[in-house]
């Protein structure tokens, strides 16, 4: 009973981590219809941001969100001006262009860091709590936490205020988005910017967990999309319930089968998902096209 | 999607670097030319550099002397960090740069198509770093290995359980459990199996569990280790891994008697992540480092001063000493073979005998029919206050170092 709980919290928490880099990568999904490669790498700049802020400023990395989370906005932001918005009507290229952002991304890391392995120390990364027996680290506690109210946040977010309401109006159908005014483009990069904001938290977070390399960040991205996937292309729910759908699978494969047999399950559970339900759990049917569907 | 994510980072990594090899020597037409293949890029660039400033020194050292066979050395870099970048890499070293044979190599993947390549080029390929088995089990005619193999890693460690960790427990070989994990690449499995065996043959009680190096969560592992309740937790990966595995356990109040780490976990980043407290006592098995016992790897202090002096720093990482004898015995062999045509250096090597002890990191050499060197062991040291000491075996010991406790209870 004991290994039940202890599991069942692994994979809570992992969920946790899994939401948390995924929220965005849906966002993005949803509204500019892009499969961004990139996010990974926008997960991994979070992480040396927050290292660098800790070497540089002497900072906590909860508390390097407040530079990092504005530098990747506006990063983000500007990378859809700059590359994106000038590939919108050839969306197939616009995959190949966030896949080149990774290699570019990974390679300009690459070259900055020489591939050493670098930590980033904190004050909550060494606590552990035992609730019952069951050991949870205070990290991912906190990763955990940050996934929830980022998941509360953006729904609220985009429910609630005006500048949400058009980012969900251009979601459904930009054309008609247009029509009512609304300035497609700023909300094109707005999103990505957000997005991208969304992988800089996750990166902080995270940062004291890992070792940084500047490939980590396609260690998530798989994963990732198997939980936008899972959960529903374009839901921030879905995302969020993803999450925690990977995570468990992957802790139970992981202790109850075989640590090295984990993502072979996994991927046996997204495929039998995709048969069953192609729009995920909370996704709209027809949203698995809209990757590739053309934009107005 | 993974054969689609394969396909894409291949080809934008093609199109981002204009091919594989980058070669940044500046080597005279009438110069000895060795090309080193190595992870110059990527996420193990860190030691593909590393082991090449051990060349550097080697080569330094060699040409200060005259030079072999009548020629300077240069270096000429390949850079690979996959099998098929490696087989390019071989290609322009070969073709466009001309050199007279090869070197390498951080990887076992890596060297195992290169040494393919330049044998389909007529060139030699002199292995001084990787690890796995199956490299020299091949009979590739242009291949050799200087360094210490994957079985010589897993004997080495399963001395370390047997003569460190054991009486340590106050327990016999057959009452003692010992947790085999291991990364499930070609270099763990092979290294894990070995250790399984023999441990096996030793009656000491085994359960083997692999996992995926870039994996984002190992508490699985952890867990699985820690419901079994071993005495002793034996693991093999790379740096990143570990670094995660000993997190999770520090995390999860995973505390066996002893913890043995082989092929990594044995620099600063682990120490980093980590932290120096929780460290202490942990073994590692290792290539020898500079700072071993001058009775045991004689000149060793010299490496370490020429080191400093080259790049104003303490080696990254042992590598660097074990693929500076590599290439030392490399020039000698080729000054005995008279050529660096790869039969008859081949043929030079395996005539060499010298016992161990002749060199820097206490290697001797004796080729065995396989072309492995025999007498390349790797040591077993410790985390102590946040520094690595070799303890085993005792004549690596420098003065004033002694094993400290395990430090786990």
């Amino acid at each position: 009973m004991a290994d039940l709980a202890n599991i069942l919290a692994v994979g809570i928490l992992l969920g946790g981590t899994y939401a948390l880099v995924s929220v965005g990568l849906n966002l993005i999904f949803g509204v500019i219809r892009v499969v961004n490669f990139a996010q990974g790498e926008f997960v991994m700049l979070g992480m040396y941001g927050a290292y660098a802020a800790y070497a540089v400023l002497g900072l906590d990395p909860a508390v390097a969100l407040l530079v990092v989370l504005p530098a990747l906005f506006v990063l983000g932001a500007a990378l859809q001006r700059l590359v994106l918005a000038r590939l919108r009507t050839e969306p197939t290229m616009q995959i190949f262009a966030t896949f080149g952002l990774l290699m570019l991304i990974e390679n300009a890391v690459l070259a900055a860091t020489r591939g050493t392995a670098y930590s980033v120390p904190s004050a909550v990364a060494q606590a552990s709590l035992s609730v019952g027996g069951v050991q949870v680290g205070a990290s991912r506690l906190l990763a955990l936490a940050a996934a929830t109210l980022a998941a509360a946040g953006l729904g609220l977010f985009l429910r609630r205020t005006m500048l949400g309401r058009a980012i969900r109006a251009v979601a459904q159908d930009s054309a008609a988005a247009r029509l009512m005014g609304v300035d497609v483009e700023r909300i094109y990069w707005l999103t990505f910017g957000i997005g991208t904001a969304l992988a800089g938290l996750a990166g902080c977070l995270l940062a004291p967990i890992y070792s940084l390399s500047p490939q980590i960040g396609t260690s998530f991205i798989l994963p990732a999309f198997a939980v936008v996937v899972l959960g529903g292309l374009g839901s921030v729910l879905g995302a969020y319930v993803g999450g925690f759908i990977v995570g468990l699978t992957e802790a139970f494969a992981g202790y109850y089968l075989d640590p090295a047999l984990k993502h072979a399950v996994l991927f046996a559970v997204f495929i039998g998902v995709l048969i069953v339900r192609p729009s995920g759990l909370f996704g709209q049917v027809g949203a698995e096209e809209v990757g590739l569907r053309e934009q107005s | 999607m993974s054969t689609l994510w394969t396909r894409l980072r291949v080809l934008t990594a093609a199109v981002l670097t204009g091919g594989a090899a980058l070669v940044t020597g500046a080597a005279l037409a009438q110069d000895l030319k060795i090309g080193v293949v190595n992870p110059f890029s990527g996420g193990m660039a860190l030691y593909g550099d590393e082991m090449t400033r051990g060349y550097e020194i080697a080569v330094a050292q060699a040409n200060a002397g005259g030079g072999v066979l009548g020629r300077k050395i240069a270096l000429v870099r390949g850079s690979a960090t996959n099998p098929q970048e490696a087989i390019a890499a071989v290609e322009q070293l070969v073709g466009r740069d001309k050199v007279d044979l090869l070197s390498g190599t951080y990887v076992t993947a890596i060297s195992n198509a290169a040494s393919e390549a330049a044998l389909n080029n007529g060139k030699l390929y002199w292995e001084t770093n990787a690890l796995a088995r199956d490299l020299t089990d091949r009979g590739l005619p242009n291949f050799a290995r200087s360094g210490p193999d994957s079985r010589s890693f897993a004997q080495r460690s399963v001395e370390g359980v047997l003569q460190l960790a054991i009486p340590k427990l106050g327990k016999a070989p057959k009452e003692t459990k010992v947790w085999i994990e291991h990364e499930d690449s070609a270099f763990g499995t092979s290294i894990a199996k070995e250790q399984e065996r023999l441990l096996k043959a030793a009656g000491v009680g085994t359960t083997l569990s692999a996992h995926n190096a870039r994996a984002i969560d190992l508490s699985d592992s952890i867990l699985r280790a820690k419901n079994a309740n071993p005495d002793i937790w034996l693991s093999t990966g790379y740096v990143t891994d570990h670094n995660l595995l000993l997190r999770t356990a520090r995390e999860q109040g995973f505390r066996p008697r002893a913890m043995i780490l082989t092929g990594t976990g044995d620099t600063f980043e682990t120490r980093d992540a980590v932290g120096k407290d929780f460290l202490d006592g942990i073994l590692l098995v290792s290539y020898p480092r500079g700072d071993i016992g001058e009775a045991y790897g004689p000149g060793a202090g010299a490496f370490l001063k020429a080191y400093r002096e080259k790049y104003g720093r303490d080696p990254i990482a042992p590598q660097a000493m074990s693929a500076f004898v590599g290439l030392k015995i490399l020039i000698e062999t080729m000054a005995a073979a008279k050529s660096t045509e790869y039969e008859k250096v081949i043929a030079a090597a395996a005539k060499m005998d010298k016992p161990f002890g002749s060199y820097e990191t206490g290697y001797g050499v004796k080729y065995d029919e396989t072309m492995q060197n025999t007498r390349a062991l790797p040591v077993i040291a410790q985390w102590q206050g946040g520094e690595v000491k070799a303890v085993y075996p005792k004549e690596a010991l420098a003065p004033g170092v002694t094993m400290i406790d395990l430090g786990r209870k």
